[in-house]
């Protein structure tokens, strides 16, 4: 079932309020630039410091991003990025630290403005510049450290950080908390489905996202259904359901830490092997690589996305799919932080072959796919919204090339933002969510 | 002491100095910032994605080769023919043997070293003429950047010009500036040439545990 577009554009109308609803930030302005070496100091270690080392400033890295790609317009270099952290390295952690101090100026606070933007509004941390540096510089990585630093300066960008509060705060995300989950729950239960709540033990955590919830019915929807078609023993729970994780997108770790505990606690409790993370890219990442590293020890569970779940149920031959795509040509678009920073390629590959259909590849696929121009919080952004379109119209080209008749993902971040680009410039190709087509193609 | 003396003499045994405690001081730096230590399990192995991202790096990535044939050209260039001159050319073979009491080995021949210097000049002049040019480069280059390329330039110049080995005045001032060079490496971005090992080694690393190829 498609997205209902009226739906999709009063959630576009609220994501616009948002820098309305931030509130003011803790850190004063004369203590700004002092939390951004905090957290540098703290971060830099020597795969860090190899990093800025060994950049030669050839500028590969800017024909690798989608926005410096669009635009041509230097300040989008992905290594120009990280040019307070290079300065903060030179003059306070490098070995000639003595001389840099001499001749190199320090971080001011019009700096920490500039590259908000560049940090912020013109970087998805999609890696793809981290995957073309010929020295290896982790481009990516040192992003994310900007903006833990930008974040302890009280510089997230206004929307972002409001929906960073609110989870922050309340737990919620876009209004949605356990009322918005078990509404979603019943409705599910009033079509017929047996959809577990809060049980005590269950072998398997399922995540859902406020996306799902909002706007993606049918994905929490074939969750359900795949779940129960597999006989799992699975449970949501309501203290723990929300996989998204704005403390991770927007840098602040306080937030990311406490979303994550959550989640980890309840796995923990409820005796959970494996915890599945909706089709929510960052939420990925944030669970399965720096879940364990949040919590201070190794997780006790396994952390899936559930393209890689339905993929490798598939793979063991324990899935059979109805092959409902013969006939369709179709391309795949590898999200970012699931493929690129998680490894899962194989999997919805392999989905989509079961489920029959003709799939092409984007000419720049797997490892180095561009990226959907709204991940790492873009979308929450409003002053990201014309590079966001930017990143979409390459995406278009690249998809026309191939001559697949639709989209398909695994990430609502990634949808959210072909959506929007498909509502703005009415592209005929539809945007399809894996775990929907899975839903669909379940053995009767 | 004559000029000739001091710079195949002290000036000789400083820069070798300079360079090797130089190198040494800021890799020891870089290292001892530790490791953070990574508590996700592994979907494959890290040092496996360290081995591949040491080798893999040589050639472009898949789809960015295309826009970066410049960068791929000069860079190619560049380097093989300075690694060909450094260990080939007839001069520098006898120097690694007299000076180092290294066992000699077959030296290029004279057209070799005629064209591997002509091919490396392109190279290098290739990668210069982008980083003054390029927007994005004249963007993020520094002042050493450039430093380090006309230092390699007057180095590769001046080592063309006392190839003959006729006139004694050029083999001094080439092996001067190979000293000035020496001097200025361990501070610059020349450094690169060890701290790629480093960078690539972590982002094998990092991403090889997560069972991307890197």
């Amino acid at each position: 079932m498609a997205v209902d577009m009226n739906v999709f554009r009063g959630f576009l109308q609220q994501v616009r309020q948002l820098p309305a609803m931030a509130q003011p930030t803790e850190c004063p302005d004369t203590e700004r630039v002092a939390a951004v070496k905090a957290v540098f100091k703290e971060r830099i270690d020597a795969g860090v410091a190899s990093h800025l080392e060994a950049c030669v400033h050839c500028g590969i890295c800017a024909e690798a991003c989608h926005f410096f790609v669009q635009t041509g317009d230097p300040q989008f270099t992905p290594i120009h990025k990280l040019e307070p952290l290079r300065r903060f390295y030179r003059r306070e952690k490098g070995p000639f630290a003595w001389l840099y101090r001499l001749i190199e100026r320090d971080i001011e606070e019009t700096d920490l403005e500039q590259w908000q933007r560049l940090v912020y509004d013109s970087c998805t941390e999609c890696g793809r510049c981290s995957f073309a540096c010929p020295q290896g510089v982790d481009i990516a990585h040192m992003v994310v450290i900007m903006r833990r630093a930008l974040a302890n300066a009280g510089l997230i960008p206004a929307g972002l950080r409001a929906v960073e509060q609110e989870q922050g705060s309340q737990g919620t995300v876009f209004g949605v908390g356990p009322k918005q989950l078990m509404a979603a729950v019943e409705a599910l239960r009033v079509r017929g489905y047996e959809v577990p709540v809060d049980k005590d033990k269950a072998d398997v955590l399922v995540l859902t996202a406020t996306t799902d919830i909002l706007l993606f019915h049918d994905a929490m929807e074939s969750t359900v259904r795949i779940m129960n078609h597999l006989g799992v023993d699975w449970t949501i729970h309501t203290c723990a359901f929300e996989g998204a994780n704005f403390g991770m997108l927007s840098g602040y770790e306080k937030v990311q830490k406490a979303a994550s505990e959550r989640i980890i606690r309840e796995a923990i409790r409820c005796g959970a092997k494996v915890v599945i993370i909706p089709e929510c890219g960052h939420a990925y990442p944030a669970m399965r690589w720096e879940g364990a590293n949040e919590h201070g020890e190794p997780l006790p569970f396994e952390v899936m996305a559930i393209s890689e779940f339905i993929g490798r149920q598939v793979m063991d031959g324990k899935l059979s799919l109805k092959p409902i795509g013969k006939g369709r040509r179709v391309t795949y678009h590898d999200p970012c932080k699931v493929g690129r920073h998680g490894g899962v390629f194989d999997e919805p590959r392999a989905v989509l072959d079961a489920l029959g259909v003709e799939r092409v590849e984007l000419p720049d696929n797997r490892e180095m796919n561009y990226c959907c121009g709204g991940g790492a919080g873009l979308f929450v952004i409003d002053t990201a919204e014309r590079y966001r379109a930017l990143a979409f119209d390459l995406k278009r080209k690249q998809v026309e090339a191939t001559g697949a008749q639709s989209l398909i993902t695994a990430c609502d971040s990634c949808r959210l933002s072909f959506l929007a680009g498909t509502d703005r410039t009415q592209w005929d190709r539809p945007i399809e969510s894996l775990v929907e087509l899975v839903g669909q193609a379940l053995p009767d | 002491m004559t000029v000739t003396e001091f710079v195949d003499g002290p000036l000789w045994y400083f820069a070798l100095a300079v360079f090797f405690l130089g190198i040494a001081w800021r890799l020891v730096v870089i290292l001892a910032n530790g490791w953070r230590g990574d508590l996700s399990r592994p979907r494959r192995s890290g040092l496996t994605g360290s081995v591949r991202a040491l080798f893999s790096r040589f050639a472009p990535a898949p789809g960015i080769g295309r826009r970066i044939g410049l960068h791929l050209t000069g860079g190619y260039l560049f380097h093989l023919g300075l690694f060909a001159l450094l260990l080939f050319a007839a001069p520098h073979v006898a120097f690694y043997a007299e000076r180092l009491s290294l066992p000699a080995w077959q030296p290029m021949p004279h057209w070799a070293f005629v064209l591997v210097s002509e091919l490396a000049f392109i190279g290098l002049m290739l990668l210069w003429l982008n980083r003054v040019l390029n927007p994005v480069t004249r963007l993020i280059s520094s002042t050493g950047d450039h430093l380090s390329s006309i230092l390699t330039f007057l180095v590769m110049l001046s080592g063309c010009l006392a190839l003959e080995q006729a006139h004694e005045p050029l083999r001094v001032l080439h092996f001067f500036l190979v000293e000035v060079l020496m001097i200025y490496f361990p501070f610059s971005s020349l450094m690169h040439a060890f701290t790629f090992v480093l960078s690539r080694e972590a982002l094998g690393y990092r991403y090889g545990r997560r069972g991307v190829p890197v």
